[in-house]
């Protein structure tokens, strides 16, 4: 559904790649999870792929049209929801779907059973500018459902919302993608990665560090973590180490040997976790933390 | 369909942002300003006293001819009050005259001092006609002379002559145009050009900060479709504006053809342009600072128009300054084919507008 070959992004069309040398293929069905912390080129990889940004280099294939050339009607397959909520807040709810469903060659889903869908029934008639950030975000999020695409490109569909809200979006998203839509999914909420994704990719300094599926990770990772908390001269300090990984037990050696030790206990790796030890660098704002 | 759509949602978009009130508001300002603080002749009209000091027959041929003149073919009796006197006047109203005639030849002299106008009396000596003008002394020998030659030749030379002379117009060639008609031309351009331009760029830069061009980016409708309803939304307004200030002032007396044409022409040049502005900002504080650079340079040529003076060639070249003609044009049923022209010229123009502005917008969507 999606290839992508040496992609690379300067906003500066400079050397200062915003996103260098990324590739990956998107089967179609699946739920690709794109996770990495602020900054890492998330949202401008997206932004290629939707024809939102020039492409400078690489191929780019989506829904089977090249991006180099778009073709207006490539958006027909395509839905997008994008990280900022962007609705007329002077059109009603109700008249911003509307409204969005005429530009399509397609046939379009009923902006009212949208809008219920997004739990926002008894607010079609008001006009946006009184919704909540969240809600916006939400009215958003159903916007991108309208022409019922094949692929679907999904920028942090769960940010700002209440985590009762996050789940029914999460639910709604692996209902879609039950029905064989292939999802794009950009997300700090490693919980929603972690449970929907079929495989993330870890994306930092716009360069993708790995991709796999979160099982797969887990087999690796999962388990094998211990958490231990130690006292380093009069500073309390925290680490979580591997088991299987040399470098991790020397480290965890040295502690158990040297320092006085808190509390220490073994768990199942978080996919943010995995992210840490994978990549080196937190996630940043993180809903899962 | 996908237009159609567009446009219909521009306009429930303008119906609910004040912009839109704004234009039309300005719009009702300046008909109020012309139809109650511009006066239709500001001192254009000129006065005259006369006294007919005849014989009943040669007054009444003279009467007769004056009412030839007169607007509605008929005299007015009217009182007048000067220097604490009152005195009865039969009043004679002309296209640019009002001709008030004196029942005593001092009648006549008070006014005319009184009204610092012009004064004559008429009398008759030998079947010759006579005039006695009261001046105020300050007139020109130019015009001392004028009046010595008119009456030398004796009355039926001076006709025949007269009606041999081939008067020409030195200002325009057309319908000369009262003040208030005068001043419809720039306010029109104004509206027309300054006001689309910026509305069009505050009603862009606000989509901007919302982010629905980049939502309409990713839609099966081409960006020019969405220029294409605002634009269409700013020419509704022009149009409206334009005839909320000319319907009320010139009637039926003008060809509203033209003026439309002119006006959604401009509408689409103007309208463009502030796109095209708009395309190079991410927000309205930003844009502002920059439009306000045009909006002066496209003042100045409504400055050239009331100063007749100052009409300097490269002020021709600044596009307010061919609107403003054509609407001269159009107010003063002159010229159609200049309005033709100018009409096709905004249209071309704006079309490479559109052509670039398109293309900037294209490229210009930032994630
Ligand atoms: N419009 C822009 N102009 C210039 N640089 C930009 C622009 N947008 C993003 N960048 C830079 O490109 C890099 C990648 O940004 P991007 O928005 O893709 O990150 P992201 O992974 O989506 O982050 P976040 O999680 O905060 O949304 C950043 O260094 C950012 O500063
Ligand atoms: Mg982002």
């Amino acid at each position: 559904m999606i290839s992508v070959k040496g992609l690379y992004h300067s906003y500066s069309k400079d050397d200062k790649y915003a996103v260098k040398n990324v590739s990956f293929e998107i089967p179609k069905g699946e739920i690709f999870g794109f996770l990495g912390p602020s900054g890492a080129g998330k949202s401008t990889t997206q932004g290629i792929l939707t024809g939102l940004l020039s492409l400078q280099k690489g191929d780019v294939s989506v829904a089977g049209y090249d991006i180099k050339q778009i073709k207006q009607e490539m958006f027909n397959k395509i839905g997008m929801s994008f990280e900022q909520s962007n609705v007329y807040s002077k059109l009603t709810a109700l008249e911003n779907l509307k409204f969005y469903s005429r530009l399509f060659d397609v046939p379009t889903r009923d902006p009212k059973e949208l809008i219920e869908l997004v739990g926002l029934r008894g607010k079609e008639n008001i006009r946006v500018g009184e919704f909540s950030k969240g809600m916006k975000h939400r009215l958003t999020f159903a916007r991108s459902m309208i022409n019922n695409p094949e692929m679907w490109f999904l920028d942090e569909p769960t940010t700002g919302l209440d985590p009762a809200i996050a789940a029914n979006i999460k639910d709604i998203i692996r209902e879609q993608n039950n029905k064989g839509i292939t999802v794009f999914l950009t997300t700090h909420n490693m919980y929603i990665a972690d449970e929907l994704c079929d495989r993330v990719a870890f994306i930092i300094d716009g360069e993708i560090k790995l991709i796999d599926s979160p099982k797969n990770l887990k087999l690796r990772y999962g388990k094998r973590i211990v958490d231990v908390e130690y006292i380093d001269g009069s500073a309390k300090k925290k680490g979580s180490f591997s088991t299987v990984e040399q470098k991790d037990r020397d480290a965890l050696a040295s502690i158990l040997h040297s320092k006085e030790i808190l509390t220490m206990h073994t768990k199942e790796a978080t996919l943010e976790e995995i992210f840490i030890k994978v990549t080196g660098r937190g996630l940043g704002v993180s809903e899962a933390s | 369909m996908k237009l159609l759509s567009s446009i219909k949602k521009e306009l429930i978009l303008a119906a609910r942002s004040f912009y839109f009130y704004i234009e039309i508001g300005f719009a009702l300002i300046m008909l109020a300003v012309l139809l109650f603080a511009v006066p239709e002749h500001s001192g254009a009209r000129s006065e005259e006293y006369l006294y007919l000091d005849l014989p009943p027959a040669a007054a009444k041929v003279l009467i007769d001819e004056t009412l030839d003149e007169d607007i509605d073919g008929r005299p007015q009796e009217t009182e007048l009050k000067a220097e604490g006197a009152v005195y009865k006047a039969l009043l004679f109203q002309t296209d640019e005259r009002d001709i008030f005639l004196m029942e005593s030849e001092a009648a006549a002299e008070t006014m005319t001092k009184h009204k610092k106008a012009i004064g004559a009396v008429i009398t008759m000596d030998k079947g010759e006609l006579h005039y006695k003008y009261f001046l105020q002394g300050y007139e020109s020998k130019r015009l001392k002379n004028l009046l010595l030659v008119l009456h030398a030749q004796d009355f039926d030379t001076l006709e025949t002559r007269m009606n041999e002379q081939k008067v020409i117009n030195v200002d325009s060639g057309h319908i000369p145009l009262n003040d208030r008609e005068n001043a419809i031309p720039p306010l029109m351009a104004f509206s027309g050009s300054l006001m689309s331009m910026f509305i069009m760029a505050a009603y862009v830069s606000l989509d901007r900060q919302e982010g629905v061009i980049k939502a309409f980016a990713v839609t099966a409708s081409p960006v020019s479709k969405y220029l294409i309803s605002k634009m269409f939304v700013l020419m509704l307004t022009s149009v409206i504006s334009g005839l909320i200030v000319v319907a009320p002032l010139m009637g039926t007396k003008i060809n509203y053809a033209l003026l439309l044409l002119l006006l959604l022409t401009t509408g689409v040049f103007a309208s463009m342009l502030g796109l095209l502005t708009a395309s190079f900002f991410q927000n309205i504080t930003k844009a502002f600072g920059i439009i306000f650079l045009p909006m002066v340079l496209f003042m100045l040529p409504a400055i050239a128009y009331y100063i007749p003076g100052w009409d300097p060639v490269w002020v021709k070249l600044i596009p307010s300054y061919p609107m403003l003609q054509g609407f001269k044009e159009i107010i003063s049923n002159g010229d159609a084919m200049y309005v033709l022209l100018v009409s096709a010229g905004f249209l071309a123009a704006g079309f490479v507008l559109f052509l670039i502005t398109n293309n900037r917008f294209r490229k210009t969507l930032t994630v």
